[in-house]
């Protein structure tokens, strides 16, 4: 072994090289405060090892990145977990930077003789946070694409050059497959590049100046080698279990549903970000994205001459202290304010919903060539719930809300359709007070109307007990998929109830060729019925000339026949939620 | 002073002072090796699965492979010359994405009353695409020369192929020819299914 050392010594140098690296002098002695710019370069190394691993089966286009991403975190070896580091490394890469300069300021290590370092610092301080927004769009899901589609948007802002600028980076007007190339490229050539070149002059001048430390010296001088080396390798070992118990804990990163224009979501970037996207609710996009960065850049820049004299330093770590303090407060109101909107949340608990089915349809049927946006676009469930939001929502709800979990401002005008014509939904419409409640017809005509005052209202209490058999009789008819059907016999005899006990035949039909002046109860909640209802509620079959302002959305082409079928069936689905 | 010298005055004094003084140090230098190869080795360790994955997916199980429909019984020529057939698969997933009805390879077929032999397309050799000479009424790959008679066996002893060609299950249910298509690692004696 030694033999072979020395050979390799005599031709390259390299134990002199090693010394050199190691037998680095520690003024004042090893300390737990030098150990930030180690644990950066541990970080970037773990992103450029791990990043290179999944780029082994990452596949940049619009129709393979969520895919491919899907693919890495659901069907690959132990790939969740690859993803997950990546991407709590990132997070924790930001975090260390912050620590790393505020004790770079605090020592007064940014100072004469060594401005030059401290603007290579702050040089890869915006090359990691560009890492950062680059690799948030890769996975093309909604959340990285709407959030990215923001932060181009900023580009254009800048002066003369900012639309062409923003045409360039994403590849057109449109994002697509040459948004997702051009930010792969960033993200895995240019950027890692500059910050590795960058990286490589921060330590040569480093090295060059050495440890800048406070006088006194709290102990006698060492060496990087053992000491510093040891406190170095402690703290990376913690970054490195942190991000280990983060990716254990979410279960690796997380994938929204595929990115798709047509499909709304609530866009926020990564909480590193939040700060910007805050302060852009108070400021024009002209102020926040160019002319607020261009002053404290600058100010930032000059801060080595600043520190120049007493009150200078005081003042260049009260501006840093101040700008944490902002950007964390910002973070703050981004979060509180999110937590108050209930229709964020919705939007929140939508995409997430969106997620976890359209990775339940690939691992059922595949993902086919055009990509995974297809499988939600095509999916009825999906579209259900859409549908029904858009055309019935403004009066109906489902389980009180719009059918995709938004809450409506407005009251109902119109019944609750969740568990329409189960056993439940009818013997609650069969109840006056339900029948004249909000929850029914409360917002409608028909709460003044015969069925309310003539019959149901008038009632005795013999009569009352009965209603809820009529509901089974009635509920039968709808063939819903989670209830069973009657027996022939039991059938007979609760049609007696209808006929003769309530004789609710007199303006109801039901398996009868008369016209009643009610609605045709004949195999009313079914699909076919409610496919009729649907197509023209003012049909003499159903509420006629007595229609309240329910649309005949097939008659008048508001919907299209397979629209009609699919919001049928979903919402004939499934019981209501108790 | 250089740090060499330096670092020996150094040690040669803690060694005076105390031995635990010594093992001290060199707990401390055990533990910064393991450390930073722990931290070293962490990236690739998170990850590596991941690039054996495939080697992991590889089943080698026969029942897995589908059968697949080829063509009706009655386009094979009833006196026992063999016919060329295209196999298109139901569906192939290839990593993310999942395609329908794809060709994904050709077979010989012949018929001995309703019985029906397979041959893969591809020459054992090296993975050719073999003919049928109905001239010498036996199958020649046109890369290296390979021959096979009818019943796939090599015919001539000069043939690089190093076994006969590949067959595969069939079975013909109502008047239909099914396969099940695979391919085989070329260049071995012995018929090994690629999986």
């Amino acid at each position: 072994m030694n033999r072979f050392l020395d050979w390799l010594d005599d031709r390259s140098g390299i134990r002199g090289i090693v010394k050199e690296a190691l037998y680095e002098k520690v003024p004042g002695g090893a300390r737990w405060r030098y150990v930030w710019g180690s644990c950066l370069t541990f970080a970037f190394f773990t992103q450029v090892v791990t990043g290179t691993l999944l780029w082994m089966s990452y596949s940049p286009s619009a129709q393979t990145a969520w895919e491919s991403v899907y693919f890495i975190q659901y069907e690959v070896w132990g790939g969740w977990f690859l993803r997950g580091v990546h991407h709590y490394m990132a997070q924790a890469m930001i975090v260390l930077l912050v620590l790393h300069l505020m004790q770079v300021m605090i020592d007064g290590a940014y100072k004469a003789p060594r401005e030059l370092n401290f603007w290579f610092g702050i040089a890869l301080l915006g090359v990691t946070l560009a890492l950062s927004l680059t690799g948030y769009l890769l996975p093309w899901d909604q959340k990285g694409f709407w959030a990215t589609a923001v932060a181009t948007n900023l580009i254009a802002e800048v002066p003369l050059i900012g639309p062409i600028l923003q045409k360039i980076v994403v590849g057109g007007v449109e994002y697509g497959h040459q948004t997702i190339t051009r930010f792969f490229a960033l993200h895995a050539g240019i950027l890692p590049a500059a910050l590795i070149g960058l990286v490589v002059a921060h330590i040569y001048l480093f090295r060059k100046h050495g440890i800048h430390v406070k006088e006194p010296r709290p102990k006698k001088d060492s060496y990087f080698w053992p000491d510093q080396i040891l406190k170095d390798g402690v703290a990376c070992l913690a970054v490195m279990l942190a991000v280990i118990i983060l990716t254990l804990y979410f279960k690796g990163a997380p994938l929204g549903p595929p990115a798709d224009p047509s499909n709304e979501f609530p866009a926020r970037p990564e909480w590193y970000f939040l700060f910007l996207f805050q302060l852009l609710k108070y400021v024009p996009a002209f102020w926040g994205a160019v002319i607020i960065p261009l002053v404290l850049g600058l100010l930032i820049l000059i801060q080595p001459f600043l520190g120049a004299s007493r009150k200078g330093h005081q003042f260049n770590i009260g501006f840093w202290w101040c700008l944490l303090a902002g950007a964390a407060g910002l973070t703050f109101l981004a979060f509180s304010e999110d937590r108050a909107n209930t229709n964020h949340g919705a939007a929140v608990k939508e995409a997430e919903w969106q997620a976890s089915r359209v990775v339940q349809i690939a691992q059922e049927d595949g993902i086919p060539p055009a990509g995974a946006v297809t499988l939600l676009r095509n999916d009825h469930e999906n579209r259900g719930r859409r549908i029904f939001a858009a055309h019935c929502a403004s009066c109906h709800r489902y389980n009180g809300h719009d059918g995709r979990g938004y809450s409506v401002e407005e009251d109902p005008s119109a019944p609750e359709l969740a568990g329409f014509a189960s056993q439940d939904w009818l013997t609650k419409l069969l109840n006056y007070d339900h029948y004249t409640s909000i929850e029914y017809f409360g917002g409608t005509a028909f709460k003044d109307g015969t069925m309310a005052k003539k019959v149901l209202k008038k009632y005795n209490k013999e009569e009352q007990k009965l209603l809820p058999q009529v509901a089974i009789l009635l509920s039968d008819q709808a063939e819903l998929p989670y209830q069973e059907s009657l027996t022939d016999e039991k059938r007979e005899s609760l049609m007696d109830i209808f006929y003769d006990d309530l004789a609710c035949i007199d303006c109801h039909d039901i398996d009868s060729e008369g016209e009643g002046s009610a609605p045709d109860l004949t195999g009313y909640g079914s699909k076919k019925w409610m496919t009729d209802f649907i197509i023209n509620p003012e049909h003499e079959r159903f509420y006629g000339k007595k229609n309240d302002r329910m649309p005949a959305y097939g008659r008048d082409n508001k919907l299209s026949p397979e629209e009609i079928e699919i919001v049928v069936d979903w919402i004939r689905l499934r019981p209501a939620v108790k | 002073m250089t740090k060499e010298s330096n670092i020996a005055k150094e040690s040669s004094e803690t060694t005076k002072k105390c031995c635990s003084e010594d093992s001290r140090r060199r707990f401390i230098v055990v533990s910064t090796i393991t450390v930073s190869a722990a931290c070293g080795l962490f990236p690739l360790a998170s990850g590596i699965t991941t690039i054996l994955d495939p080697v992991k997916k590889s089943t080698g199980d026969q029942e897995k492979v589908p059968w697949t429909k080829v063509a009706p019984l009655g386009n094979l020529p009833e006196d026992g010359k063999p016919a060329k057939f295209e196999v298109i698969l139901e569906q192939v997933k290839d990593a993310w994405t999942t395609y329908k009805n794809v060709p994904v390879g050709a077979v010989y077929l012949t018929r001995d009353g309703d019985v029906v032999t397979a041959f893969n397309l591809k020459c054992p050799h090296l993975g050719c695409a073999v003919d049928y000479r109905s001239k010498s009424n036996d199958y020649f790959c046109p890369c290296h020369n390979s021959t096979f008679g009818l019943d796939g066996s090599v015919t001539d002893v000069d043939s690089p192929s190093p076994r006969g060609l590949d067959t595969m299950d069939t079975k013909v249910e109502a008047g239909v020819v099914w396969i099940r298509f695979q391919q085989f690692r070329p260049n071995i004696s012995d018929k090994v299914p690629l999986s």
